[in-house]
């Protein structure tokens, strides 16, 4: 069998490549995540407590016989009102091999952006780390942070992981 | 036609990892005085069916390695050769580069070829030994034609005469032209008989071939394109004829003159050299027997049938008949089998042929161990894997899809469950009919979850079948006489345990025979039998299973143990309890041993074994008398998926306690609990003070109430560690399958893992070991 080959040049490749983003509020502040990353977004149920778990981490449910851990972002970030109303939303998000849900206020959008309209973040300091943040996109005078969502949910600070296993 | 056989290659490293094991329990077991000849059959037939599978896949080291070993094998079973210990080693460690050949193939790790030269060097050697030919009593017949015969057959032109009834699905497809086309490549090739064209094919084919290749040159694709088993290729003289040498099964059904037994592995009576004779075999062997020889009758003489038996090599596929009418015989079993349609007189069933001279027709696919077992002549070898798999009640599926069976049954158990709650909270009661019929879904999934969990289940035997070696190996090399006795061979346990339990044990074995057991001379001085005795039982106990491995020897030093302990600055008192004392040996870097040797003594391993076990789930236990052996015992839950637990409430959470730690529980009353240095609590249970771990404290969650006499203590026990945990209620006891907790996120302390309760809420089974070591821990700091 010949491979399949695909037509068509490489014009400029931040032109064409393009990635879908999933947006979420968190309080007033829009945040955009690879779509990719996403498995399914479903309403928010009491969590199962974690002994000693930092607060951010909600504790686990029971996804359709997976045990996946919860976490506010909210929480962890400071942001907009922590409260749990039917229309909370837990995004579960598939990264690192992991299944992990995030509570967010709400989920907005899903947006097609080019490499290009990523513009780069100035450097601020505050709980959010600009590590994680591939950059600042606009759509229709929309602000949305592009987050690097892998990064930051496998990294030290959210406590997900051993840190023997990273 | 080619046919990707890298696809079958991982049944084959199965297959002959099996193999090797078998062989390897049956040498162990041969009495060298007075070896079992079905035992020797039985190895001689593990040998012969690597090697021929070896051959097919084309791994020429395994098959030529295997075909000395055979030939070995096949003499001694002939009794040409006595059986004595010095081969049984030698057969031992073919078998183990036979293993490491294998693996190699697998990818992992390398074989030394000089190791393998050696070996091969060796079994010849062994088999050259008292080599001079000695005339099998069996074989009156002369047979000097054989030898030339072989000769013939490398060089020269041959004629097959090849009949087969293709598959419908290679008949229809390209499998059969292709075939054809192979076969013209290689040869002049003649149509003698071909099914009807209004056959699409399928029937009864008949050609013949005249090719300078032997018949390994398309025997294997016959396989392929033909009817389980159903063709055969014999080989005709071509033009000179002048004897029939190979005319096995002249398809003229009567073929007067049938060579005796084609004396391929005929070793005697020749005066060939071993070399040559060899190569005759190996020659000829590499059709791995599709035609077996054909019994040579001189009006029934009445050795025939066993020389038959001993002498078939063959997969069974043309199992060699005696009969004293030769004539008549060809005939008989061209009908016997039924393989030939057209051939066969519509009278004559498979089922209904009478075996001529009490020998059983072996058929193809429905052979194998009761035709082996009977004593009877015919030795129904198996390996071809079509033939094998109509008669093995097994099949092979891989650990993932059973993993995922269990995982959907956990599903449904839990789905059912939470219907079953549901029905209970309608209010004016839900209908009869729905009531019943979730009851009966309740028992059918209950049964659907203990049949689907038990093909996880496997026989213990498994890893105590290679016990005998390590003792054996062991035993020889401290110069200990040891006998190693194991009950219990059948008791089932999970595979993933059966896997993690095979180190443990084995080093448990490797102590006792190392420390446990004396040398003999010691043994006799204290008035003991001087060989040694290990015993290796399981069984079940409670929701456990129990591994045993005993010693009757010296028994553990207790002062020597507490010396080295006081030497190591670990925490002793001569006041501790035996099982205290014994319970050091498993401290890291403890040995009592004076000398290291290269089994033991370095003190790696019992702390090893003893996490290995506890990380199973399971606990180990010694006890032990000076003078009269040790006995360690190994406990572990049935299965690592499922476990008995005790549903408990603190607060507004659920936890799962695992029942097996469980030893009471009781409601405190005030003033029950005192304080230590008014940090630590404790409480006084039947004399014996037990550090108190209150879980809402250690896990920080807000409980119903702060007064001790409000709610339940729990008394557990975690390998000799005693605690009391309050918890507010006990809720009930489940059988809980078992989640990961890591595999999404970390570990916690005091957390074992999670699993799904009824109404689809996660509930974390407690860790016991680990909150019963932070109670001691708070208890010392405290004290």
């Amino acid at each position: 069998m010949e491979a399949m080959t695909h037509g068509g040049g490489t014009v400029n490749d931040d032109e064409l490549v393009v990635s879908e983003f999933l947006t979420f509020t968190l309080g007033s502040e829009e945040y955009a995540i690879d779509i990719l990353k996403v498995q399914e977004i479903r309403g928010y149920e009491q969590p199962t407590l974690i002994a000693n778990a930092p607060p951010f981490i909600k504790g686990v449910i029971n996804l359709r016989g997976i045990i996946v851990p919860i976490v506010d972002l909210r929480i962890k970030f400071n942001l907009g009102k922590v409260e749990y109303t039917p229309f909370t939303v837990v995004v579960i998000l598939n990264v690192a091999g992991r299944v992990i849900g995030a509570v967010v206020d709400s989920v907005s959008d899903v947006f097609s952006l080019t490499r290009s309209q990523i513009r780069q973040a100035p450097d601020f300091s505050g709980t959010f780390d600009t590590k994680y943040i591939i950059g600042l996109a606009t759509v229709d005078s929309r602000m949305m942070i592009v987050t690097d969502i892998e990064r930051l949910m496998t990294s030290a600070e959210m406590a997900l992981i051993d840190s023997a296993s990273e | 036609m080619t046919i990707d056989m890298s696809q079958f290659y991982q049944v084959f490293f199965e297959e002959s990892a099996e193999h090797l094991a078998t062989m390897e329990g049956l040498l162990l077991e041969l009495d060298i005085e007075n070896p079992d000849s079905e035992q020797l059959n039985a190895i001689f037939r593990a040998a012969h069916s690597i090697k021929g599978s070896a051959g097919t896949f084309g791994f020429t080291d395994l098959a030529e390695t295997t075909h000395i070993l055979e030939n070995l094998l096949d003499r001694i079973r002939k009794q040409e050769l006595g059986l004595r210990a010095d081969m049984v080693d030698a057969f031992l460690e073919s078998g183990d580069l036979l293993r490491d050949m294998l693996e190699a193939h697998q990818g992992r790790g390398q074989v030394d070829p000089k190791a393998v030269a050696s070996i091969c060097a060796r079994l010849r050697q062994l088999s050259a030994d008292e080599s001079v030919p000695v005339v099998s009593p069996l074989h009156p017949a002369d047979e000097p034609g054989p030898v030339e015969a072989g000769r013939n057959v490398i060089v020269g032109k041959r004629a097959f005469d090849i009949q087969f009834v293709p598959t419908e699905v290679s008949a229809k497809g390209n499998g059969l032209a292709n075939f054809l086309d192979e076969l013209r490549s290689l040869g002049s090739l003649e149509i003698l008989n071909q099914p009807a064209s209004d056959m699409n094919n399928v029937g009864y084919w008949q050609l013949r071939l005249v090719t300078g290749a032997g018949e390994e040159a398309f025997s294997d694709q016959i396989d392929f394109i033909a009817e389980n088993g159903a063709w055969r290729v014999v080989e005709e003289k071509v033009a000179d004829d002048a004897d029939r040498d190979f005319g096995f099964f002249d398809n003229s059904l009567g073929a007067p003159e049938v060579d005796p037994g084609y004396g391929f592995f005929e070793p005697a009576g020749s005066s060939t050299d071993l070399a040559s004779e060899a190569e005759v075999a190996a020659a000829v062997d590499e059709s791995y027997g599709f035609f077996a020889p054909l019994p040579h009758v001189d009006g029934g003489i009445p050795a025939v049938p066993a020389a038959l038996g001993e002498d078939d090599d063959g997969y069974g596929f043309f199992a060699p008949l005696p009969s004293p009418v030769p004539t008549q015989h060809v005939a008989e079993e061209g009908d016997g089998f039924g393989l030939f349609e057209p051939l066969a007189p519509p009278l004559v069933s498979m089922g209904a042929i009478e075996p001529v001279s009490s020998a059983s027709v072996s058929i193809p696919g429905a052979i194998e161990t009761k035709a082996a077992a009977a004593a009877s002549p015919v030795r129904a070898g198996k390996s071809q894997p079509g033939a094998a798999a109509g008669a093995e009640s097994s099949i092979r599926v891989s650990v993932e899809k059973v993993d995922q069976l269990i995982n959907l049954v956990g599903e449904l158990v839990i789905t059912q469950a939470m219907l079953l709650q549901t029905a209970a909270q309608i209010l004016d009661g839900a209908p009869e009919r729905l009531i019943n019929g979730l009851a009966q879904l309740e028992r059918n999934t209950r049964d659907l979850q203990e049949s689907v969990m038990s093909i996880r289940m496997m026989q213990i035997s498994f890893v105590f079948s290679r016990f005998p070696r390590v003792v054996r190996d062991l035993s020889s090399k401290l110069g200990k006489q040891v006998e190693l006795k194991t009950s219990g061979e059948t008791t089932e346990l999970d595979k993933g345990l059966i896997e993690r339990i095979a180190d443990p044990l084995t080093h448990l074995i490797r102590n006792s025979l190392d420390h446990g057991i004396e040398l003999p001379e010691t043994r006799i001085a204290a008035g003991k039998n001087p060989v040694g005795t290990i015993t290796l039982k399981a069984y079940h106990q409670g929701g456990s299973i129990v591994i045993e491995v005993g010693d009757d020897g010296a028994g553990l030093p207790r002062n020597k143990i507490l010396a080295k302990a006081r030497e190591r600055g670990l925490l002793v008192s001569d006041q501790m309890t035996d099982s205290e004392v014994f319970n050091l040996i498993f401290e890291a870097g403890f040995s009592t041993a004076d000398q290291i040797t290269d089994v033991s003594g370095r003190g790696v391993g019992m702390d090893v074994v003893r996490r290995n076990i506890q990380s199973m789930g399971g606990r180990v236990e010694i006890e032990s008398m000076v003078g009269v052996g040790t006995r360690m015992t190994v406990r572990l839950p049935l299965t690592l998926a499922i476990l008995d637990g005790m549903s408990i409430a603190v607060g507004d959470q659920t936890y799962i306690l695992p029942l097996s730690y469980v030893v009471e529980s009781f409601q405190p009353k005030v003033g029950d609990i005192k304080t230590l240095s008014n940090q630590a609590r404790v409480i006084q249970v039947r004399g014996e003070f037990l550090p108190v771990v209150v879980l809402h404290e250690l896990f920080n969650i807000r409980a119903q109430s702060n007064d001790f006499s409000q709610g339940i203590m729990v008394v557990i026990d975690a390998d000799g560690i005693h605690a009391a945990l309050f918890v507010d209620a006990l809720i009930g006891q489940h059988q809980v399958v078992i989640k990961s907790l890591e595999a999404n996120y970390r570990r916690v302390p005091g957390i074992s893992g999670a699993t799904i309760m009824g109404d689809g809420h996660v509930a974390l089974i407690l860790d016991v070991s680990a909150i019963a070591g932070m109670a001691k821990n708070s208890l010392q700091k405290a004290g």
